[in-house]
């Protein structure tokens, strides 16, 4: 009786399910690599994957509505590109204005995809297609052939290297980011609009929603953290560059697939999308460890992200029968 | 109406000449026009002859166009092509290098491709909970990982002997063969599209496939077999591309996938399923073509290339959304 | 009807301007400049090579970077331009939308249409651009290659920053002494496809082999950073837990090394770092003393590098070098000689790898 109340709960849950492949994903890597769960590592990994896990939480608006962003890594990169510019040329020394500067241009990019989307009724896909090469050419022309290295960068390179209550600072981001997204989407209006719009546009519009408005803020609010990435991002590696991030829109969108967020809009939680990141982010820690020879690292990480969201699909499946079984009883 | 590219610039003309002109076809074409025009005025070495020298590896993408095409209107998408035509073509150069004679080679490209197609298409039928884009996402990287364990440390193979491919690579006059190819794709795909069976089965499935499915259409053969197509082509590509380069590395076919969605996309193929005419994508890969070459041909950097791509894919959508919103007002003042 | 009409107007528009094209070629010169893109300009009337006074140039002489937004990149345009200006010529830098193959092919493919003099390219992959390179031979074009080479078949001469063996002798040296003499060191690397770092890898593999000095070296692994910061800082943790005793990392490109200076510095960790990168980049990490991760690194001059490939251009269109082996010039930079390369072809070595240390970091840090 008791086991079977226990199994219950774990197919009842996706968010338990992932976190048990996480855990098996993690005890399978001790094992080859008795070192990887010391704090040391763990506190590298959620640095180094600051910039996925802060983006994972845009992103999952941006699904929940039924959309998708693929723009986000050139907005990351136009945005840490430009303080990192203005660094160098000491337009700018103070840490809080480049986070304030980058989180700006990010909004403001934003703005620009989500009027074009929700007031000018163009698929997301296309325009941010379009937007992705708009802002990458603009990272590069604001770079004018130049990076900003760590000489360049000044005290701002430091905050990334500050402890607070033994928590590095960019993983104290990560958290802020996360408890604010939790408590949004769990306790506000602004999140159940959000999931009422991805469910069904029509009925939340007939219900008093500005849907409109909704899709605004929230690819306002996906520009915004993917400027406060490239901030991050700059400062985590003491580098600015033009081509830096790119690709980092798929990594991103995988990382809350494998969190269980649904593309089609209406289905997912923070928790997931946590968790979704953290698979991806241990994934990638991982691969160069464990040995695995580097030619074969990306099929290996390609073949477990096939595996992970066919799991997920599994489960579903296994849910929704459990659940017909239930009704049937 | 403009038939069932479903963007038009305004809904309430009348005369039908004036439909024509003003369905998005109808514009790509004045467009096309141009930037033609417009190529001509900043380019002085904007000539047919330049143009269709400088296209090979334009081609070779718009092979993709018609097969993405396709999958768009069915409500699909494939990002993994790129990687399938590294692989393809990574296939194609080590089986030339092994002594395989050319007919092999082609073969082996196309099955790659094929094979590589029919998983995408596996796994999207045999899980139709995922949304294609995270699949193909998968596959895009395991694709071209493949390619890169198969090419070793090097990263990179050169043909041995090169001259099948020299072959593939030959023109009639100043038209490279895959001119033609693209000619003869562009029909037939048109014609599947507008006047057959699995024509119609597309655009039924991609505006409603629970209906689709409930008329008695058989919805995963018929994605199925949009993802083989687009492996197939996915593969010629491979050899047209590798016929260009003598070679093949780990980023041939690098970004192939954006390109060609981005052209199907201008060419007012919805990617939302059900809509889109496949000669208005014709005409918009080759306004697209153009209008780089022409830049190119002036030096212009090439990033700000990509702004103005990106600007005009943008404005594609957004202008004639615009004007039938406003058109739409007028109509409910009246 | 309407489909008729749509595709009739179609056909017409294709046909009609294409003959637009082909008309409006005929009364222009085969050759133009093409930065400006001012046809009433008569310095673009260049055509043929003219052989003037001694490094005398008037034509159109193209670059090739590997890839846009980044600084060694920019400073060996900056290096070219300034060469070729200098003497009279013009010059086109144009940067291929990402760092492919692929879309060299493209930029090159402008640059015949276009009608340049000369070609040279900084190649994404050795073997690609072969057949466009060809293309652009036939087409009585100069092609040479600066920084990383193209093939024999597909270059008249190659400008090489320093000699393969030259840097991998330097950068095993610095592992030597930087290790002391013995243990474990290991090499952050860019792509594994990239040429370069392959080529000075295996030459620091064979000095391994064949010089009992360097027995107790020993090589761990090879990692690959792919020339992303993120990536590169994992590689270098990953390799600073798997292999509790490393002393030295090497790691031959700007991207890797910088990255891997600060993992290094931010750790504190023994492990020390050197290899090749820009100083600009690294003045924060080169320095003596724990504080410091880097020792000691090189590179060369890439605005040398860039004149090279701008003398070598203009020299090989003024015809005062065939690209033989023996074939001699002299220059602002000084006199070269075409020598034999390994891969068949020929070279012309710009110098040794130039070495950055505490005592002229500051100085270097603010020229590239």
């Amino acid at each position: 009786m008791e086991n079977k109340s226990i199994w219950k709960k774990i197919t009842s849950s996706r968010e338990v399910s992932l976190l048990i492949v996480l855990v098996i994903l993690c005890a399978l890597i001790t094992i080859k690599t008795p070192s990887f769960l010391e704090w040391a590592n763990i506190s590298e990994i959620l640095k180094n994957n600051a910039t996925t896990m802060i983006m994972a939480l845009g992103m999952l608006l941006v699904l929940l509505i039924g959309g998708i962003d693929i723009s986000i890594g050139s907005t990351l990169a136009f945005s840490g590109m430009t303080i990192g510019i203005m660094y160098k040329y000491n337009h700018l020394s103070s840490t809080l204005l480049g986070f304030l500067i980058a989180s700006g241009i990010g909004i403001a990019c934003g703005l620009v995809i989500g009027l074009i989307i929700a007031y000018g009724k163009v698929s997301p896909i296309i325009c941010t297609l379009g937007t992705m090469y708009v802002y990458r050419g603009f990272a590069y022309l604001v770079a004018n052939d130049e990076w900003a290295g760590a000489d360049a960068l000044g005290t701002f390179k430091d905050f990334a290297l500050k402890d607070f209550l033994g928590i590095n600072s960019a993983v104290w981001i990560t958290i802020i980011c996360y408890v604010v997204f939790f408590i949004v989407m769990k306790w506000t209006k602004f999140g159940r609009n959000i999931y009422a719009v991805g469910s069904n546009e029509e009925a939340a519009e007939i219900s008093g929603i500005n849907v409109r408005l909704v899709k605004t803020c929230v690819y306002t609010i996906m520009g915004g953290l993917s400027g406060l990435t490239g901030a991050l991002m700059t400062c985590v590696y003491a580098s600015a560059q033009p081509n830096m991030a790119t690709g980092k829109e798929m990594d991103v969108i995988a990382a809350c697939v494998i969190g269980g967020v649904s593309m089609t809009g209406g289905r997912g939680s923070v928790a997931g999308a946590l968790i979704g990141a953290l698979i991806l982010s241990v994934i990638s820690k991982a691969l160069p460890l464990v040995g695995i020879d580097a030619l074969a690292q990306n099929t290996v990480k390609g073949i477990i992200i096939i595996a992970v969201i066919i799991l997920n699909v599994v489960t579903q499946r296994m849910m929704d029968k459990a659940a017909l079984e239930k009704r049937e009883m | 109406m403009a038939g069932k590219s479903g963007r038009t610039i305004a809904n309430t003309i009348d005369q039908p000449w004036k439909k024509v002109v003003l369905s998005w076809e109808g514009v790509l074409v004045l467009l096309f026009i141009a930037i033609n025009i417009l190529c001509v005025c900043i380019s002085p070495v904007y000539n047919v002859e330049n143009l269709l020298r400088e296209s090979p590896k334009y081609l070779a993408e718009m092979l993709l166009l018609f097969p993405m095409a396709y999958l768009l209107i069915l409500g699909e998408i494939d990002i993994s092509v790129g990687s399938i035509v590294c692989l393809a073509a990574t296939m194609a150069c080590m089986a030339s290098n092994a002594g395989v004679p050319f007919i092999g080679v082609v073969l082996i490209s196309i099955l790659t491709g094929v094979v590589c197609g029919a998983f995408n298409g596996f796994v999207t039928v045999k899980f139709r909970e995922l949304p294609t884009m995270i699949i193909t996402l998968g596959t895009q990287i395991v694709f071209r990982g493949i390619a890169e364990i198969a090419l070793g440390s090097g990263g990179s193979i050169s043909l041995t002997d090169s001259s099948g491919f020299k072959m593939l690579n030959g023109k009639v006059g100043i038209f490279p063969y895959s001119f033609f190819l693209i000619i003869i794709c562009a029909i037939v795909f048109t014609v599947i599209a507008d006047r057959k069976n699995y024509g119609r089965k597309l655009y039924a499935i991609g505006s409603n496939a629970k209906t689709a499915y409930y008329s008695g259409i058989k919805v995963k053969q018929t994605i199925f077999i949009a993802f083989v197509v687009i492996g197939l082509f996915a593969g010629l590509s491979g050899l047209f591309l590798t016929s260009t380069a003598y070679g093949a590395n780990t980023t041939t076919g690098k970004n192939f996938e954006m390109d060609a969605i981005a052209m199907a996309v201008f060419g007012g193929v919805s990617n939302m399923g059900g809509k889109g005419k496949l000669y208005g994508a014709f005409v918009s890969a080759f306004t697209i073509i153009c209008l780089r070459i022409g830049l190119g041909q002036i030096n212009v950097n090439s990033q700000v290339i990509l702004i103005i791509l990106g600007m005009l894919l943008i404005c594609a959508v957004l202008l004639p959304n615009i004007a039938g919103m406003i058109s739409a007002k007028k109509k409910t003042a009246k | 009807m309407k489909k008729k009409l749509l595709s009739g107007l179609l056909c017409a528009a294709m046909v009609g301007s294409l003959f637009v094209g082909c008309g409006s070629s005929s009364d222009s010169a085969p050759a133009d400049d093409g930065a400006a893109a001012d046809t009433s300009a008569p310095a673009a009337d260049s055509g043929e090579a003219e052989t003037t006074t001694g490094g005398g140039a008037a034509g159109t002489y193209a670059l090739v970077p590997k890839s846009a937004g980044n600084p060694f990149n920019e400073k060996e345009a900056d290096g070219f331009t300034a060469a070729i200006e200098a003497m009279g010529g013009t010059a086109v830098v144009q940067y291929p939308e990402s760092a492919t193959a692929d879309a060299q092919i493209t930029v090159i493919q402008s640059l015949i249409s276009q009608g340049v003099d000369s070609i040279c390219v900084a190649a994404n992959d050795e073997n690609a651009l072969q057949a466009v390179l060809e293309e652009a031979m036939d087409a009585g074009i100069k092609v040479c290659s600066v920084d990383s080479s193209v093939n024999k078949d597909s270059r008249a001469v190659h400008c090489n920053q320093a000699g393969v063996d030259e840097i991998g002798l330097a950068l095993i040296d610095a592992v030597y002494d930087i290790s002391g003499g013995e243990g474990q060191f290991a090499i952050l690397s860019a792509t594994s496809q990239a040429t370069n770092q392959n080529a000075w890898i295996d030459s620091m593999k064979s000095y391994m082999e064949s010089d009992s000095k360097y027995a107790d070296l020993e090589l761990v692994e090879v990692a690959y950073g792919d020339d992303e910061s993120q990536k590169s800082t994992d590689q270098t943790q990953a390799l600073l837990q798997k292999y509790p005793d490393l002393k030295v990392i090497c790691s031959p490109t700007t991207v890797g090394i910088a990255a891997a200076a600060k993992v290094l510095q931010d750790q504190g960790s023994s492990v020390k770092l050197t290899g090749l990168g820009l100083p600009s980049e690294m003045a924060a990490y080169i320095g003596d003393g724990d504080d410091y991760s880097c020792p000691y690194m090189f590179l060369w001059n890439p605005i040398d590098l860039g004149a090279l490939g701008a003398y070598t251009s203009v020299a090989l269109v003024n015809g005062d070098i065939t690209g033989a082996a023996g074939d001699t010039f002299s220059c602002e930079l000084g006199d070269y000689t075409v020598v034999d390369a390994a891969d068949g072809g020929t070279e012309i070595i710009l110098g040794a790898p130039f070495k950055f240390d505490p005592s002229n970091i500051d100085e270097w840090k603010e020229v590239y």
